[in-house]
């Protein structure tokens, strides 16, 4: 029964797009709405006004820093509702994560990880976390920026998580931690607008800022301020989501 | 040739959406789920989105990782 339900969207959703695709304009159309207006105006004017060569970078968080302010807002909440529906369950019982310390060698001995995931770990993640940084600070440069930086942040707490486990961790964070860290994303990024407005200017007008530098500086420094809100606010929400989930169950190797 | 890359990529997310649907084991559906993310990131790439492609791609793996950890305390077989 659900499982024709879910053909039957599907259907509906491969069709829709072609029954309503002479009404929206072709794809890289020159004198369609969307190209003629605000596009040339981005294309012309983002690279002296935001002083950001990455196009997207200054779209997102600079002409368009009110929208992605909610964005990341409804992320927190995301992340929220998500602690709140798994929250005070029973917990369960599961096999562990590798079965393979339960294999035996051929006279009898047990087989302990063969490749020291520990190790490997150890070395990739901080490599991930420099990349994040990276990512985060270059991000109005080349590709990137709050979300990405973010996401690997929250990647690499997961393999410390899932892998690492409790002998060496990297850094843990509880619940109600990575909760707050995931509120203090957002927080930043308002904040930003509030210096903004101290400064004289409105609300997240980065040429405003009360510094005494260069004013082409000063977009720059409006940009890496909202991203850096942006990425612990992402990474937060990952880590509370992954908190979450990994409270619900506990696994037999956690006691070895 | 890039129209031609897109077509196979658009009707190989098809496919693979279709391998999903009727997969009876659900790890193996997630893990199928994972190269639906590797093709739209490449889909993404061609159509000049490289800022997306990343996103997809990050998101991508820890999407896997979440269902990997909900699957191990649900049944793994579909009815």
């Amino acid at each position: 029964m659900r499982k024709t339900i879910t053909v039957i969207l599907l259907i509906i959703a491969v069709f829709v797009p072609f029954a309503t695709s002479d009404i929206l304009p072709v794809i890289g159309d020159p004198q369609s709405a969307p190209n003629t207006h605000v596009s040339d105006y981005y294309i012309e004017h983002a690279i002296e006004e935001c002083n950001s060569p990455n196009m997207v970078t200054a779209v997102i968080v600079d002409y368009r820093a009110f929208d992605t302010m909610f964005e990341t807002t409804v992320m927190f909440l995301a992340g929220l509702s998500v602690v709140i529906i798994l929250a005070n369950r029973p917990k369960k019982r599961i096999p562990a994560f590798s079965s393979l310390k339960r294999l035996k060698t051929a006279d009898g001995r047990p087989v302990y990880r063969t490749i020291n995931k520990d190790v490997m770990i150890s070395v990739i993640e901080p490599l991930i976390l420099i990349y994040a940084l990276y990512v985060l600070f270059h991000g109005e440069v080349s590709l990137g920026g709050g979300f990405q930086a973010g996401a690997l942040i929250g990647m690499t707490y997961l393999l410390d998580i899932m892998v690492v486990k409790r002998q060496r961790p990297i850094f843990r964070l509880s619940k109600a931690g990575s909760a707050a860290l995931a509120g203090i994303g957002p927080l930043i990024y308002a904040l930003t607008g509030i210096v903004t407005i101290l400064g004289g200017g409105l609300y997240l007008e980065y040429n405003k800022f009360p510094l005494s530098v260069h004013q082409a500086e000063l977009h720059s420094i409006g940009i890496t301020a909202v991203e850096i809100g942006v990425t612990i606010g992402v990474a937060g929400t990952i880590i509370t989501i992954l908190n979450a989930l990994m409270e619900r169950t506990y696994f037999d190797d956690d006691n070895d | 040739m890039t129209l031609i890359l897109q077509a196979v990529l658009l009707l190989g997310l098809i496919g693979i959406t279709i391998a999903i649907i009727f997969g009876k084991d659900l790890m193996i559906s997630v893990v199928i789920y994972c190269a639906f993310s590797f093709l739209t990131m490449l889909l993404y790439n061609i159509m000049g989105a490289p800022d997306v492609a990343f996103t997809e791609a990050v998101i991508g793996v820890i999407s896997t990782v979440f269902f990997i950890i909900i699957l191990r305390s649900i049944d793994r077989k579909t009815k």
